[in-house]
């Protein structure tokens, strides 16, 4: 049972405020990513997980254990950085088996873990090789092994990708994703790209400014993002800016500049009247429908087996349509609109 | 074309002008004459028998080796400390730090002599192993500094946060990670602490003593008695030195790959 719980943790450095007061629970064996732009705190809160920064405010707790006063070397953390940090004068097998030899494993309990490690992210045979002579992609797999070949309590990653191109990122994502699903570990895991954390977590929390602003799964904030900054940050979305003019618990309705009907959707928690709110329907929502609203096709981008078009309504507004066929030309004037059931209605940010 | 062969020569005539002073006393070395002159007249072994047999001689090149020795595991021990703090420091201490160890290299080294001559005669260190080994640390030390600073800059912190992080403790990611990586600089700064001390004629003046003196003062001090070729083996055997250190350090500060 390796829970985390962050209670009231906040990070303050000099005048500026790196997070701000927040809770975080993480269960056994659950992967939680932490997504956002750089600077939202993301990887501050990582660092002091490791022990590597002490929170200015607030306890980490670990398995109910209180952590926050011990250094690093006493966590039993597996830590996975973004340039792989490994230690460039040792070889593979060496690299792997530093964390045990700190530990004091006997030598042949060392050969068969670090073997079994090698195995895992699929290094067979790779043990003396150095460092230098490997790729990227394969240093990041060192890494990993490394990390998790002292069965840490939870394991910490920050930005582990970051450096590998597309298609090793693809590859790696997915090794990952096998190796949690094989033997879940309570995982920390930052990024600043959506996709990553669509694909690996089981919870994203995203954050912004020092602050969680929503957490749950990648179901829950695709479809129910809290807000603009969020709908942005996960999958495509077509913001319609307007002034909200009634809300419910359940419905809510703002009037926009572009539209001369007001635009009724889902209510998102934390609207308020008078505040600027946005309407939110995703690319593939948008049907070109008679009798809806006028607009100009501007641009088709062909994608395989959709095709996506910008639209340009009267006033300059743009919304993306995901549509599986259609042979509107460029320039046509169509009109568009979509189902009630697919708007939600956002505080804007 | 004509300006490079032109620039090769004068490279050549200035390397002739440098080097030619420190040749010149290599073929002395080996004159069978009481006195010196260049070239020598005839040729024998003689000086050096002289030189091997004479018990103050050996004496001062056993003094030169051992506090050249000391001083440079003194500096380096301590410029290895004071590279790695550094690091921790920020912008306006470490400037401010740095000047302090670069003190003793623009100092004049009369000035510093004057002082450590002062400050160990109080405490009765001069005219012993121990007060030239911290006079000779204290001149190497800032190169010490300087050339294991450009080692450590070169490793990535994040290493010894791996290190931590894996269970390990400072002293370990020191022994382990830290030190492996920065030897290059270590051993470089070591081999010019070495060179460094073995050279140096005016702090050893002022603080040897009568049964106490290294290589070069006993030179300078059979010098002033009489001049014989027995000098130019000894200034002989600091070249042939000073060449090993060179090639030493260009052997250790040489990185893989």
């Amino acid at each position: 049972m390796n829970t985390v719980s962050f209670r009231a943790i906040s990070k303050t450095f000099n005048a500026f405020t790196a997070i701000h007061p927040l809770d975080l629970e993480l269960a056994s064996g659950e992967f939680v990513s932490l997504l956002g732009p750089s600077g939202s705190g993301k990887t501050t809160l990582l660092n002091i997980c490791a022990g590597f920064l002490e929170p200015t405010t607030g306890s980490l707790a670990v398995a109910g254990r209180d952590i926050t006063a011990l250094p690093p070397r006493q966590r039993n953390i597996g830590m996975v950085f973004q340039n792989y940090a490994l230690f460039p004068h040792l070889n593979v097998f060496d690299n792997i088996a530093y964390g045990l030899r700190v530990r004091h494993v006997a030598k042949s309990e060392q050969l068969r873990r670090v073997q079994a490690a090698l195995g895992a992210v699929r290094l067979e045979g790779f043990g003396s090789r150095s460092v230098p002579s490997l790729s990227g992609g394969q240093q990041q797999r060192v890494a990993l092994a490394r990390a998790m070949v002292i069965e840490p309590d939870i394991l910490l990653m920050d930005e582990p990708l970051g450096a590998l191109d597309k298609q090793l990122r693809k590859d790696v994502q997915l090794e990952i994703r096998r190796m949690h699903l094989a033997q879940p570990r309570t995982t920390l895991y930052v990024t600043h790209d959506q996709e990553e954390a669509l694909v690996m977590s089981d919870r994203v929390a995203v954050m912004r400014a020092g602050r969680i602003v929503q957490i749950g799964t990648t179901q829950d904030l695709y479809s129910r993002p809290a807000n603009t900054f969020v709908a942005r940050f996960l999958g495509e979305s077509n913001l319609i800016p307007g002034r909200l003019v009634e809300h419910g618990a359940e419905r809510a309705t703002i009037v926009a500049s572009n539209f001369s009907a007001p635009i009724e959707g889902r209510a998102a928690p934390g609207l308020s009247r008078g505040g600027t709110a946005a309407a939110m329907v995703r690319p593939q929502h948008v049907c070109l429908t008679p009798g809806g609203v006028p607009a100009r096709i501007v641009e088709r981008v062909f994608l395989g087996e959709i095709v996506a078009l910008r639209l340009v309504l009267a006033d300059g507004l743009e919304l993306w349509s995901r549509r599986f066929s259609s042979e509107a030309p460029i320039g046509e004037q169509v009109e568009i609109g979509w189902k009630r059931e697919h708007v939600s209605i956002l505080p804007e940010t | 074309m004509k300006r490079a062969l032109g620039s090769k020569c004068f490279a050549a005539l200035a390397a002739i002008v440098v080097v030619a002073p420190i040749m010149a006393v290599v073929p002395v070395a080996f004159s069978d004459r009481s006195f010196v002159r260049l070239p020598p007249e005839g040729w024998s072994l003689r000086w050096w028998h002289a030189f091997l047999s004479d018990p103050t001689w050996l004496q001062a090149l056993t003094n030169s080796f051992e506090v050249a020795i000391l001083s440079s595991l003194l500096s380096v021990t301590a410029g290895t400390a004071a590279a790695l703090g550094m690091v921790e420091l920020g912008p306006t201490a470490r400037k401010f730090v740095t000047a302090v160890f670069l003190g003793p290299v623009v100092a004049p080294v009369i000035v510093l002599a004057v002082g450590l001559y002062a400050l160990a005669r109080s405490i009765g260190l001069v005219g012993s192993i121990l007060g030239l080994v911290i006079a000779h640390t204290m001149l190497a030390l800032p190169y010490a500094v300087l050339n294991i600073g450009v080692s450590v800059a070169t490793v990535d912190p994040r290493l010894a946060l791996a290190a931590a992080g894996l269970g390990a403790g400072s002293w370990r990611i020191f022994r382990t990670v830290t030190l492996p990586l920065i030897l290059p600089g270590v051993a470089g700064g070591a081999v010019f602490a070495f060179v460094t001390s073995f050279d140096e004629v005016v702090l050893a003046i002022f603080l040897s003593g009568p049964r106490v003196k290294t290589l070069p003062v006993r030179i300078w001090e059979e010098i002033r008695v009489e001049y014989t070729p027995i000098v130019a083996v000894a200034a002989t055997i600091m070249i042939a030195l000073a060449l090993c250190g060179a090639l030493a350090s260009r052997i250790v500060t040489r990185r893989p790959q």
